[in-house]
C-alpha cells in the first residue's frame, strides 16, 4: 500500500514550494512539485519605459535581484541590437560572479550541509583529531585545534541550553546521517567561516553596483559606474585593489574550504552518486562576454539530450538563434488558461486557480520546455555542457574535484556519477572555483583596458517607433535565466521571465512528462517516510528558489509549515 | 566612545502593494532626514537568509515590515528580540530562499555577529495586490513609523537631523497614479 506525504509550507508567509510524493516499500513512487504562490509580476511591467524595467524586475526576487536586472538590461540591448562596452561588461561580470560566489557558498553551508551534517554529532568530536584530518585535506589555515574547539564549544553551549536555537528542526540522529563526529565538527566550523567570506562576496557586489541587495549602477546600453583611476569616489584604483583583495580571499575559500568540503561528504556518502538523477536533458547558456559585441564568453552554453554527453548541442551566443526558437511554456498542468504552450514573446498570464489535483492543475509554475522537453538547469548543466565540449576550465576544476573524491572515497569518481543528487552538488562548487578563477582574470581585464585610456560605459539607446523583440539570457547560480521583451514604440508590450526553478520545479506538461524536482525524486529510499530527509537532500540540491513573492513577517506563533503524513 | 552601528532597514517587495511598505518607510527617512556615518538606512526588499550578511557588526537593528497579526489594516506594532526569536525558525524549509527573519538572528548570534538592540516595526497590510502600491491605511501608517524610527534613535541616543523640504516618492508605484489624472476621471 502507498502513502502520500505533503511536505508544504503552508502560507505565503514563508515559502512556496510544496512536494508530494507516494511512498511504496520505503521508496518514492511518484512525485509532484507545486508553487503555491501566484507568480504573475510581469504584467507590472506593461506600458512602462523599457529602460526602467531592471529596477522592478530586479524586485522579481530578494535574493536572486543582480540576475533579474542583468537579464532585464540585455533584453533590451538585444531587441535593439545595441553593443555594450568593454569596461560595463566586465564591470557587469564582475557583479554577476561576486553574486554568484556569495550564493553559492550560501548554498552548501546555509542552506544544505545540515542535510548532510548531524550537529548532535559534534560534542563528541575529538577536536584535535579533526584539525589532524583537516591537515590532511586543505592547506587552508583555519582549521587548528583552537579553531575547532572554539566552534564545538558554540554547538556545546547551544545543546546545554536546551533550546537549539537554529537548529531545532534538523532531522538529527537520523539513520541517512553517517558522517564522522569529526567530519561534522569540520563542515560545522566552515558553516561559521562561510558567514565572512559570503559577506565579502557581497561587499564586491555593492563597491560596484552601488548597493547591495538592489545594485543601482545598470543601464540599458551599460553601466552608470564612473571611471576614474585617482579618484577615490569614482571606481579608481584604491576601490579597485580593495576589490581584488576581497575577491582574493573569496576564492582561497572557495578552493581551499568549500570545493574540499563538498568532496569529503561525497565521498562518504557515495549512493547518493546513484540517488536523484531524473531528467538528464541539460541546459545552459553562454555568459561573462568578453567584448562590447558579445562575440567570445568564458563560459559556454549548449544542450544535452538523455544524458547523451558526446552528442551535446553548443550555442555560439547568449541569445542564440536555436535557443530563441526552442523555449515555450506548458500550462497544461498550472494554474492558468491557455491550452497549448506558447513561445515567451506571446506568452500570457491569466491566472485560473483551482484546487491542487495532482491529475490536472496543480501549481502556479509553468512548465517551460526545449523543443518540447523538460530541461535540467543549474550548476550540473552548466558544467556537463562545458565538460562535453572539452572547455577547459570546467576540465580543469570537475576533474580536480572528481580526484578528490576518488582518493577519498577509494573508487574511481567519474563524471557519470554527476547525474545525481551530489553531482549537483559537485557541479555547484566545481562552478564556484571557475567563477572565482575568471573573477581574478575579469578584474585583470578591467584594470588593463581602462589603463589603456578607455573610460567608455554607456551606449544611449534609440528605439524606433515600430514593434521589435529582444531576449536577455544569464546563466545565474540556479541556472538559464532568459527575459523575454516585446517593445513598440519605445513602450513595454510584453514581458516574460523564464526562470531556472521555473524549469527546475514546473510541474508535468501536456504529454505527462515530469518536471525536473518531480523526475529527480522518484525511486528514492525513504529510511523513515515520517521524517523524509532524503526527499529534502535532493530538493535542496537544486537550491530552488520560490521567494520571489510575498514576505510578510508572522508573529502570532502558529506553525507555519508542515510535513503530513496521510 | 566609540559610535554606535545601526542598521535601519524596509523589508517587503515593492511589487506587492502594501508588502512594500518596509522599503516606503526606508525612502521616507532616506529622503527626509539626514544621519550620522554610522547609521545605514537600506531597502533591504526579501532577503531571506541573505539577511544575515546585514546583521553583523552592528550594535542595533531597526527593521520596518509589514505584519499579519490579525490587527485592522495600518495598525503599527513593535517587537522587540524576543517576540521575533519565540516561534524559532520554521518546522521544514522546502524552500531555502524564503523570508526568514527568526532564522539569520539566530544565524548571526551562532557566529556571535547579532546586533544587542533589535526593533522590529510592524505594520498590518490590508491588501498585496501585485502592481497596486499602498493602500491609503499602510501609507499613513508610514509616517508613524518614521516617527517610531526616530523615537529608537533617540533612545539609543543617536543623533539626526530632519530636513524640512525633502519628500519621498517611491519609484515602484502604479502607472496609473504616476501620469497625469485624465480630463474624464
Amino acid at each position: 500500500m502507498s502513502k502520500r506525504i505533503t511536505i508544504d509550507p503552508i502560507t505565503r508567509i514563508e515559502g512556496h514550494l510544496r512536494i508530494d510524493v507516494e511512498v511504496e516499500n520505503y521508496a518514492v513512487s511518484n512525485a509532484w512539485a507545486s508553487c503555491t504562490m501566484w507568480r504573475g509580476i510581469e504584467t507590472i511591467l506593461r506600458d512602462r519605459d523599457p529602460r526602467d524595467a531592471w529596477m522592478f524586475t530586479q524586485r522579481f526576487c530578494g535574493v536572486c535581484t543582480t540576475v533579474h536586472a542583468m537579464a532585464s538590461v540585455r533584453a533590451v540591448e538585444d531587441a535593439l541590437r545595441l553593443p555594450v562596452p568593454a569596461n560595463a561588461q566586465y564591470i557587469r561580470n564582475l557583479v554577476l560572479i561576486a553574486h554568484a560566489l556569495h550564493d553559492h557558498i550560501v548554498h552548501f553551508y546555509q542552506l544544505s550541509a545540515l542535510d548532510w551534517v548531524d550537529i548532535l554529532q559534534i560534542p563528541k568530536a575529538d577536536p584535535a583529531a579533526a584539525s589532524k584530518l583537516a591537515e590532511g585535506l586543505s592547506p587552508w589555515t583555519r582549521n587548528s585545534r583552537n579553531e575547532l574547539k572554539a566552534a564545538q564549544d558554540k554547538v556545546k553551549a547551544v545543546v546545554a541550553s536546551g533550546q537549539l536555537g537554529i537548529f531545532q528542526n534538523g532531522y538529527w540522529g537520523h539513520p541517512a546521517m553517517r558522517l564522522s563526529p569529526e567530519v561534522n565538527l569540520l563542515a560545522f566550523t566552515h558553516y561559521v567561516q562561510a558567514l565572512e567570506y559570503q559577506r565579502k562576496a557581497l561587499q564586491v557586489v555593492g563597491m560596484l553596483g552601488g548597493k547591495t541587495p538592489h545594485i543601482q549602477n545598470l543601464v540599458v546600453g551599460g553601466v552608470a559606474n564612473a571611471i576614474d583611476l585617482d579618484s577615490q569616489s569614482a571606481l579608481g584604483m584604491d576601490k579597485l585593489e580593495t576589490i581584488k583583495t576581497l575577491l582574493d580571499e573569496v576564492v582561497q575559500f572557495i578552493n581551499e574550504v568549500y570545493l574540499i568540503d563538498v568532496c569529503a561528504v561525497a565521498a562518504m556518502y557515495p549512493e547518493w552518486f546513484k540517488i536523484g538523477s531524473g531528467v538528464t536533458n541539460y541546459l545552459a547558456v553562454p555568459d561573462l562576454p568578453l567584448d562590447s559585441n558579445a562575440a567570445a564568453y568564458d563560459l559556454p552554453g549548449g544542450v544535452i539530450m538523455r544524458g547523451d554527453i558526446g552528442g551535446v548541442q553548443g550555442f555560439k551566443t547568449a541569445s542564440d538563434e536555436v535557443f530563441r526558437e526552442s523555449v515555450t511554456e506548458d500550462v497544461a498542468h498550472s494554474y492558468y488558461e491557455g491550452e497549448k504552450p506558447l513561445h515567451p514573446w506571446k506568452g500570457e498570464t491569466e491566472p485560473q486557480f483551482t484546487e491542487w489535483d495532482g491529475e490536472k492543475k496543480y501549481s502556479w509554475v509553468k512548465s517551460p520546455r526545449y523543443k518540447g522537453q523538460p530541461m535540467q538547469v543549474g550548476p550540473l548543466s552548466q558544467v556537463l555542457v562545458g565538460y562535453a565540449q572539452g572547455h577547459p576550465l570546467t576540465r580543469k576544476y570537475a576533474d580536480l574535484a572528481l580526484g578528490q573524491v576518488s582518493a577519498i572515497a577509494k573508487v574511481k569518481a567519474t563524471p557519470a556519477l554527476m547525474h545525481s543528487t551530489l553531482g549537483r552538488h559537485a557541479a555547484r562548487a566545481i562552478r564556484a572555483a571557475m567563477l572565482g578563477e575568471l573573477a581574478q582574470k575579469h578584474w585583470q581585464l578591467l584594470v588593463d583596458n581602462i589603463a589603456k585610456g578607455d573610460l567608455t560605459v554607456h551606449n544611449e539607446p534609440v528605439f524606433p517607433w515600430g514593434e521589435i523583440e529582444g531576449v536577455g539570457t544569464h546563466e545565474a547560480p540556479r541556472g538559464t535565466l532568459s527575459h523575454w521583451i516585446v517593445i513598440k514604440g519605445g513602450k513595454i508590450k510584453n514581458y516574460q521571465a523564464v526562470v531556472p526553478s521555473t524549469w527546475n520545479a514546473s510541474p508535468r506538461d501536456e504529454s505527462g512528462a515530469h518536471g525536473p524536482y518531480e523526475a529527480s525524486l522518484l525511486h528514492t529510499p525513504l529510511a523513515r517516510p515520517e521524517e523524509p530527509l532524503e526527499v529534502l537532500r535532493t530538493v535542496h540540491s537544486f537550491d530552488p528558489c520560490m521567494a520571489c513573492a510575498c514576505h510578510t513577517f508572522d508573529p502570532s506563533g502558529r506553525q507555519i509549515a508542515r510535513v503530513k503524513v496521510l | 566612545m566609540k559610535k554606535p552601528k545601526i542598521t535601519i532597514g524596509g523589508i517587503g517587495s515593492v511589487l506587492l502593494g502594501d508588502d512594500g511598505v518596509g522599503p516606503f518607510v526606508a525612502g521616507m527617512l532616506e529622503a527626509g532626514c539626514r544621519f550620522d556615518e554610522g547609521v545605514i538606512v537600506a531597502d533591504l526588499g526579501t532577503p531571506g537568509l541573505d539577511l544575515v550578511a546585514h546583521l553583523s557588526g552592528i550594535d542595533a537593528l531597526i527593521l520596518i515590515d509589514s505584519v499579519a497579526n490579525g490587527d485592522p489594516p495600518g495598525t503599527v506594532t513593535l517587537y522587540r528580540k524576543e517576540d521575533i526569536l519565540r516561534n524559532g525558525p520554521s518546522p521544514v524549509r522546502m524552500d531555502p530562499h524564503s523570508p526568514a527573519l527568526s532564522e539569520s538572528l539566530l544565524i548571526a548570534e551562532l557566529a556571535g555577529e547579532g546586533p544587542e538592540e533589535i526593533l522590529l516595526i510592524g505594520i498590518t497590510g490590508e491588501r498585496y495586490d501585485v502592481g497596486a502600491g499602498l493602500t491609503a491605511a499602510a501609507r499613513q501608517a508610514a509616517a508613524t513609523a518614521v516617527a517610531e524610527v526616530l523615537a529608537e534613535l533617540d533612545r539609543l541616543n543617536i543623533s539626526y537631523t530632519k530636513l524640512q523640504t525633502e519628500s519621498f516618492s517611491a519609484w515602484w508605484k502604479p502607472l496609473a497614479e504616476a501620469l497625469p489624472v485624465s480630463s474624464e476621471a
